[in-house]
Parts: C-alpha cells; sequence; structure tokens
C-alpha cells in the first residue's frame, strides 16, 4: 500500500464519522516523499544479480551452439553424443558428492554437537579449536589438493583416486559443515533445553530429542550446500591428478579421478573450439547436476521442517 | 540419587547458608531455611532478589549457568543434593521445575507429556499417564481428550497447564514453581492458582512469585528475599499482617523506599 492510499482512507474516516474537532485543526495524513536510498541501491543489485545469472546460462549456452557447428543438442561432434563424452565425468561427480558427503556430515555434525552441547562451560582450548575451524573456512581449495597430494598420495601411497579426492573434498566442506551445523545448533531456543533438563533428561535425551530436530532443517541447507560446493571443485583433484580424460564410469571408490569439474578445465585449456564447446556443455551439465541437488535439499528440509516442527 | 536412604522425617527441603554466585555477582547469600513436605511455601522479593536461583539451586539447575558457583549445603529429605555420589538427572525427575516462560516442545500434547517418563525409563502405559495428569491439571476436557494437539496452538495458560501436566507425568515429589503466572491473564492465572491448590494434597511445592495476593492466598510459609538475604521466613499470616522485621513490613506494604 502506497503513501496516497493511507492519506485517502484517513480523509475517507474523517468525512464520514463525528468529528471531536474542526476538520481544520487535524493535520492531513498526506506525508512528503521520503528517498529511500537502500531501496533503490537493494533493487539495483538484485538486477544485477539476475543479469549475472542469465549473462551466464546465455554465454554458455552460446558457446555450445557456436562451436558445435550448429547442432542443438550441444554434440560436439558427429558420430559422439554429449552423453558419451561427458557421461563418466557426471558418474564421478555424483561419486564425488556421496562420498564427500558420508566424510563430511558425521564429522562435522558431531563437531558442531561437540562445540555447543558437550564443550562446556567453553575453555580457553574449545575457543581456540573453535577459532581455528572458522580459520579454516577461509584456506583456499587447492592448498587441501597440496595436503591431499603431500600427505596421502606421497605420503601413505594411498593413491590418486576417487577416495582420496573425496578426502581432499571432505576436508574443505569441513570447516563449513561444522560453522552452519553449529549456528543452527545456537540458534535452538535455551528454554527448550532447560524445559528438557528439567524433566529429568539426561544430555543425550536432550540432544537427541530436543536440539537435534529442532536444528535439523538448517543443518540440511547448511550441510548441503557446503557438500555441493565441494563437489564442484576443480583444484584439489586436478592437484591429486584426475584422469585427463575418462572413457568409463568409475565404478568404486579405487577408480581413478574423473569429475565433471576437472574434465571442465582439461578442455577448455585446449586451443581447439570444440573442446570449448565440450567444456561448455560440461559445465551445462555440472549445473544442471548442482540445481538438481539444490531442489533434493529443499524437498528434504521442507520434510523436516513438517517431521520436526 | 544415591544408596542413603532419604529420610520422610526430615524436611522435604532445607538449605543451610545457602549461597550461589555467577562470576563475581552473589545472586544468594547465606539463606538457611526448611520446607516441610506437603506444604506450599511462597518466595516473594523484588526482581533479582535472587528467588529464582534459590529454586533452581534446589534442582540443580543454577550449574547450567556458566561461572555458577554454589555453597553452603541443599537437602532433600535429609540428603545432600550437591554431594559427589548424587545424580544431577536423578534430582530433577525427584524435584521438578515449572518456569515463567511456558516452553512446550514445539511437538504434541502427547508427546510434551511422553518426554519427562521415556527419559526416565518409564514401562507404564503413556496414554493412561497423559489422561491422568492432563485431568489434574484440568486439561483434559479443555481438549476434549484429544492428545495429539500441538502443544504450540494452545493458549498461553493452556501451555502452562501442559507444562504442569509433563512435570507431573514424572512423578516428582516436589515441584519449584518459578513465577508460573506472570505471564499470564487473570482468568488463567485463578486456574493455575486453583490447580496449585489442588496439588498440596500430593506435592510440596515452592513458589515464586511477583504477586502478593498470591502468595497470601496459597501458601503456608512465605520466604522473603531481598538481595540476595532471605530477611524473614514466616508463617504466610505472620508475615502479611504482622511481620516481624521492618524490611518485610515495607516490602509487603507497598512501602518501598
Amino acid at each position: 500500500m502506497s503513501r496516497g492510499d493511507i492519506a485517502q482512507r484517513g480523509a475517507g474516516a474523517n468525512g464520514s464519522q463525528p468529528r471531536p474537532r474542526p476538520a481544520a485543526n487535524l493535520p492531513a495524513l498526506g506525508g512528503r516523499r521520503r528517498w529511500d536510498l537502500l531501496a533503490v541501491l537493494s533493487r539495483g543489485a538484485a538486477a544485477t544479480m539476475l543479469a549475472a545469472a542469465a549473462g551466464l546460462a546465455g554465454f554458455l549456452i552460446h558457446a555450445v551452439r557456436q562451436a558445435g557447428g550448429g547442432s542443438a543438442d550441444g554434440a560436439p561432434h558427429a558420430g559422439s553424443g554429449l552423453w558419451e563424452t561427458i557421461g563418466p565425468a557426471v558418474a564421478g561427480t555424483l561419486w564425488f558428492v556421496l562420498a564427500t558427503a558420508a566424510l563430511a556430515l558425521p564429522v562435522g555434525i558431531g563437531t558442531a554437537l561437540y562445540l555447543e552441547e558437550y564443550a562446556w562451560p567453553k575453555t580457553p582450548r574449545v575457543r581456540v579449536f573453535q577459532a581455528a575451524i572458522a580459520n579454516l573456512a577461509g584456506v583456499p581449495s587447492v592448498v587441501y589438493g597440496v595436503a591431499g597430494l603431500v600427505l596421502l598420495v606421497h605420503g601413505l601411497s594411498a593413491g590418486r583416486n576417487i577416495f582420496v579426492g573425496a578426502l581432499a573434498l571432505g576436508a574443505l566442506a569441513l570447516p563449513t559443515v561444522v560453522a552452519t551445523s553449529a549456528e543452527a545448533i545456537r540458534a535452538v531456543p535455551n528454554e527448550l533445553r532447560t524445559a528438557a533438563y528439567g524433566l529429568g533428561a539426561t544430555r543425550w535425551q536432550v540432544v537427541r530429542h530436543q536440539v537435534l530436530p529442532a536444528a535439523a532443517a538448517p543443518i540440511a541447507t547448511g550441510t548441503c550446500a557446503a557438500v555441493t560446493r565441494a563437489a564442484g571443485e576443480a583444484a584439489p583433484l586436478l592437484v591429486i591428478g584426475a584422469a585427463s580424460f575418462a572413457t568409463f564410469a568409475p565404478a568404486a571408490l579405487g577408480d581413478p579421478i574423473v569429475s565433471l569439474p576437472t574434465q571442465i578445465f582439461v578442455w577448455a585449456v585446449r586451443p581447439q573450439p570444440e573442446f570449448a564447446a565440450r567444456a561448455a556443455g560440461a559445465a551445462i551439465a555440472l549445473l544442471a547436476i548442482l540445481l538438481g541437488l539444490n531442489l533434493a535439499v529443499l524437498v528434504l528440509r521442507r520434510w523436516l521442517r513438517r517431521a520436526f516442527p | 540419587m544415591n544408596a542413603h536412604g532419604l529420610r520422610p522425617d526430615m524436611p522435604a527441603l532445607s538449605a543451610d547458608r545457602l549461597s550461589v554466585s555467577f562470576g563475581a555477582k552473589t545472586a544468594l547469600s547465606n539463606v538457611s531455611l526448611d520446607v516441610s513436605t506437603r506444604k506450599i511455601v511462597s518466595v516473594i522479593g523484588r526482581s533479582a532478589s535472587g528467588k529464582t536461583t534459590l529454586l533452581r539451586a534446589f534442582n540443580r539447575t543454577n550449574e547450567m549457568i556458566a561461572g555458577a558457583r554454589t555453597s553452603g549445603t541443599a537437602r532433600f529429605h535429609g540428603t545432600d543434593l550437591y554431594d559427589r555420589t548424587v545424580d544431577p538427572v536423578e534430582v530433577r525427575r525427584r524435584i521438578g521445575m515449572i518456569f515463567q516462560q511456558a516452553t512446550p516442545f514445539p511437538k504434541s500434547v502427547f508427546d510434551n507429556i511422553a518426554f519427562g517418563p521415556r527419559a526416565g525409563g518409564f514401562k507404564g502405559d503413556l496414554h493412561e499417564l497423559a489422561e491422568e495428569v492432563l485431568a489434574a491439571t484440568g486439561l483434559w476436557t479443555d481438549l476434549g481428550g484429544d492428545l495429539d494437539a500441538p502443544a504450540l496452538a494452545l493458549s498461553p495458560g493452556q501451555q502452562q497447564q501442559l507444562c504442569i501436566a509433563r512435570t507431573l507425568a514424572v512423578r516428582p515429589e516436589v515441584l519449584l514453581m518459578d513465577e508460573p503466572t506472570a505471564s499470564l491473564d487473570p482468568a488463567a492465572t485463578a486456574r493455575i492458582e486453583s490447580l496449585v491448590h489442588s496439588l498440596k494434597a500430593t506435592y510440596t511445592v515452592v513458589i515464586a512469585t511477583h504477586d502478593l495476593p498470591q502468595a497470601a492466598r496459597l501458601s503456608d510459609m512465605t520466604a522473603f528475599l531481598d538481595a540476595g538475604e532471605l530477611v524473614e521466613y514466616s508463617p504466610t499470616a505472620t508475615l502479611f499482617t504482622n511481620p516481624r522485621t521492618r524490611r518485610a513490613e515495607e516490602y509487603v506494604t507497598g512501602r518501598t523506599s
């Protein structure tokens, strides 16, 4: 409703109802126009955001069409469908999503629970630990790759496989998983804990039946964002050593590293335009996967909200 | 609790030079009082006079606040509640607490009531228990027997009744009530008061309140706390009509300088 509406409704009410005082003594309700700089700026920011997203999508599709010689399905050249070229990398990325989640979620959520519910009162040591985790979230992803290379590939001779890659991605996601889970746990009202303890519940019972259900939806949102973010990383996997071209889809954690982000990088650095098109096609596939995961999280969150209101 | 038996002949609760501080701030200093079994004791006093701290000291919930230190003794039928062998979880099952702000769990009425007994390993029929405690609090007829109603959909007064019901479901012997009607309207307050009155036959009740007429109506004994000290602990009629101390007289007559 605009300011004009309020002024009009005010005038109407004055006209139809008994007046305690002559209308001349009542100041009108119409006000000055107020400039809201933040409203203008925030609208501008939202428009820029929209333009950037549309531009990105448009560019990717354009790149595929151009280099693909006009074929709309994005196939770089005749005789090889998009799926044959990027299928193994898609499968590899799904492996990384699952393995990264399996590694990062239990440790991350567990650490957050320890920090928020068990490490009490907060000793200086716990605070240092907490600050360290917060700082880890800012470490560039390539560093996790180097750590994986030095410690696991060279140090433990663990090989350049999906498991080692997932360990690096899991470590990358971990600080964010801890931070967002801790945030969600902290947001659970303390009254809920006090009430539960007051009824003679043990700490485990309070955490299991009150804190975790209340924090489940925001934990799911934050942790899944961290995992999909990590699964979209190329740098750590390239440093550890990704296959330059995947001919078969990985079937086990010990298989060589293939994933969409590394494949995109490998293709994108080649000089031929066909490979640029492949890279763009793979980028679209990667975005589609991440979008699908986000939708899945959305559904999961709705379900959690309903299951634990 | 611990292996040493509780002694029914000893006061249900007793504090002896009980002091509680939070960091550098003393919330309760040298309070000594006895609460006899199946009596209602009111604790009155201004805000921040230590009423809540005294109540919380009796079910060991002060220790959930960072920096809390308790000295002196608090006993339950002669057993030191702060003894090393005493399990605070067990203390809270025997000495229940109702808070000023009713905080039902965001679940059904049934789940609210079942939580405590389940936590304590209750083996009987939870529906029967729920019906019994809801009937005791007067909520059963209001709800029309609908145990699946979401607790947060109840009115504030009903939410407090539910919180009392779920505490009764744990079968405590003592109820500590921290200003249970402070955020309720007069009708809901009256309901809670008559409920407290009916609980007297079975329970020992300690009720902290700002509402002096409420203390006068409900309790057998009244304790007046001021700045963490117990100023006077007398039979309620005495404290309100013929207090022994000037500070209590000033407070109950409203001449609070």
